[in-house]
């Protein structure tokens, strides 16, 4: 199977599970999936659940409490099916991200590819730069920085980041200029 | 005055320093070499507190370091004042409203009284006075530098930790900061790929290896001699050249930037 | 706000995904008719910007802190398509490389956040002539009118999409739940955002002369 056609049968199944309803579906969906995980199961599933746990453990806590305090009979169905739902479409997109390329995928588009490959090049640069902006302000703070300290180092760093931006572009049309990315 | 035992780090499963072992005393001017990659930047922050080093430790003045115990408290005030260290990117220090406010900070984030002397001794010893009452970032990359300089010192600290100061300045600039740090009566730790530069930045070095050890630790003139020595730290290599009109190959160093 | 896949039924992000769609469509457009050449780099330039700010975070009061998105910043500098194009890329790139938030839940953060809270920024910048105040408002608004549309979208879930019983398939809670539920945080957290975009919009202000390219 080429990245492409992965990432078409992702999309496809992502797009069948949002519509599964029925748990027995929906367990039986996240069972072929774990298959198709193979010896990541664990590995991908314990992502899967941390990544969605605190927005589904939230809801899902807020409804039963919800039914509970209004003498309802609790809603296990609705718990069952969602969740297994969120659980399913979570693993489907880490078992994505683990086994498919996306620069690769998306290499029908040569605008869309460039623009990806730039765009997260440029952004894991920029995210060192930006963690020593806070490691600076500790640095220089005897006492655990004010809130008008940390408000002023964090409009700086996005500034800065904007401005790197600014820069980035800049030199980033001029290379792919001399290239001949653009003719 | 600042001790490490066995200190290792990695990142991911990158390793970027193996059992580093040494001792700084107080005043002494010391250079850390390597080639990129090496961990000397790693190693800094271990030393100012800002990571946890996966093994070993560090001691500043028989006391244990790391970023927990440095979260609160009076080992915090004490540590944050007597260590400082100029990033190699001055931008990330530098985020008050003007060039005044930012010698400011730290003086009176430690409560003392004399702010305005201080900030004009230290401004005027950098050579920032005309700019205090601009906005740092207006300023060029030296300029910046200095103001951080000022800003650091403001405080005082015993010692004073410096990545890759010399690398964005011009000669002049440069030649400034070699003067101005010989003349600091404080203890120096100064990162540089420049061999050049080296001697004048400390009598002693430590010289992190490609392998992520220390290679070397010692006076430095004899290092910067030793040819071999060089090489197994990737600080020289060998190619084509001419001298007066003859090409030849043989090891030889740049002053590496 | 990261919500995953499967709380919001195929009834609802498939026509968001078709209006989201004409929108990056028209702003793939626009953003090309003031830089040809220089689009792709740029447009890759001003979405790492935005991917990194989402990394910033905001001290609150009360000991915790929120993550920035810097819409609102992005608007009132550099315009609303801008914004909304670069957004959306990192909606997109949050979700497939990184599992963060969700494929379905895309177009619902793109519209809301990336084209609503930038139009919102914008105006409200533009409005109030570029002040302090307009900054301020700007972020604010950049947060806490996606809030509504947000908490309008999920609330609608159950009435959309429910058993013959009526009980909910997808998320359970309605408009009496979401709306207090994400309003009141949101309106708080606005404020952070709100005293970042002030200070960040003028520092731009003053960085941009250098390149004088809008």
């Amino acid at each position: 199977m080429t990245e492409q056609q992965k990432l078409a049968t992702y999309l496809a199944a992502l797009f069948t599970a949002s519509w599964l309803t029925a748990p027995v579906w929906l367990a039986g969906g996240l069972i072929v999936v774990l298959l198709l995980c193979w010896r990541e199961a664990g590995r991908l599933l314990r992502r899967a659940v941390l990544a969605s746990a605190t927005f589904s453990g939230t809801v899902s806590l807020a409804y039963l409490g919800h039914a509970w305090w209004l003498s309802q009979p609790l809603p296990l169905d609705w718990l069952l099916t969602v969740n297994l739902r969120v659980g399913l479409m979570a693993l489907l997109t880490f078992l994505f991200i683990e086994r498919v390329n996306l620069f690769q995928a998306l290499s029908f588009s040569r605008r869309l590819s460039f623009l990806l490959v730039l765009a997260v090049s440029q952004s894991l640069g920029l995210r060192r730069t930006l963690a020593e902006f806070r490691l600076g302000l500790q640095s220089r703070s005897p006492r655990p920085a004010g809130i008008t300290a940390r408000y002023r180092a964090a409009a700086h760093a996005a500034a800065w980041l904007l401005d790197r931006a600014l820069a980035n572009a800049h030199e980033s049309a001029q290379a792919m200029q001399s290239r001949g990315m653009f003719r | 005055m600042i001790r490490v035992e066995g200190l290792s780090h990695r990142f991911g499963d990158k390793p970027s320093l193996l059992e580093v072992s040494f001792t700084l005393a107080a005043g002494e001017k010391a250079v850390l070499l390597g080639s990129n990659g090496s961990g000397k930047s790693t190693l800094l922050k271990i030393l100012d507190g800002l990571i946890a080093p996966r093994d070993g430790a560090v001691f500043y003045e028989e006391q244990r370091i790391t970023p927990d115990q440095l979260k609160h408290g009076p080992l915090r005030r004490r540590f944050r004042q007597e260590v400082a260290l100029l990033f190699q990117n001055p931008d990330v220090l530098l985020f008050n409203p003007t060039v005044y406010e930012e010698i400011a900070f730290g003086p009176r984030q430690m409560g003392l009284s004399d702010i305005d002397e201080r900030v004009a001794q230290w401004a005027d010893l950098v050579g920032v006075t005309a700019f205090l009452q601009r906005p740092p970032f207006t300023l060029s990359g030296g300029e910046k530098q200095k103001v951080a300089l000022a800003a650091l010192l403001a405080v005082e600290p015993k010692l004073l930790l410096l990545d890759e100061p010399a690398a964005a300045l011009d000669p002049r600039s440069s030649g400034w900061l070699v003067d101005f740090l010989a003349d600091l009566p404080i203890t120096l730790l100064t990162t540089t790929h420049n061999l050049g530069l080296a001697p004048e930045l400390g009598a002693r070095t430590l010289v992190l290896g490609e392998d992520h050890r220390l290679l070397y630790d010692g006076p430095i003139e004899p290092f910067l001699n030793d040819t071999d020595k060089l090489v197994a730290a990737n600080l020289a290599h060998v190619h084509r050249h001419k001298h007066g009109g003859v090409e030849h190959r043989h090891w030889h160093t740049h002053d590496w930037q | 706000m990261h919500i995953p896949d499967g709380f919001i039924a195929p009834q609802m992000y498939l026509p968001l995904y078709g209006l989201a769609a004409g929108l990056w469509a028209y702003g793939a457009k626009r953003v090309a008719r003031d830089l040809d050449e220089a689009t792709l780099p740029w447009l890759a330039s001003l979405t790492a910007a935005s991917f990194a700010l989402s990394f910033i975070a905001l001290p609150l009061p009360g000991g915790t802190s929120a993550h920035v998105t810097g819409v609102g910043l992005l608007a009132a500098s550099f315009g609303i398509w801008n914004a909304f194009m670069a957004a959306s890329l990192v909606f997109a790139i949050q979700a497939l490389l990184f599992g963060d938030g969700g494929v379905t839940t895309l177009p619902l953060n793109a519209l809301a956040m990336g084209f609503a809270g930038a139009v919102a920024a914008r105006g409200l910048f533009l409005l109030l002539r570029r002040t302090g105040l307009a900054l301020f408002l700007a972020g604010w608004i950049s947060l806490f009118l996606p809030a509504v549309l947000i908490a309008l979208a999920l609330g609608a879930q159950p009435l959309l999409v429910h058993d013959p019983a009526g009980a909910p398939l997808y998320f359970p809670f309605g408009w009496s739940v979401t709306l207090p539920a994400l309003l009141i945080p949101h309106a708080l957290l606005g404020l952070g955002e709100g005293a970042l975009t002030v200070l960040g919009g003028r520092l731009i202000e003053r960085l941009r002369l250098r390149y004088r390219h809008d």
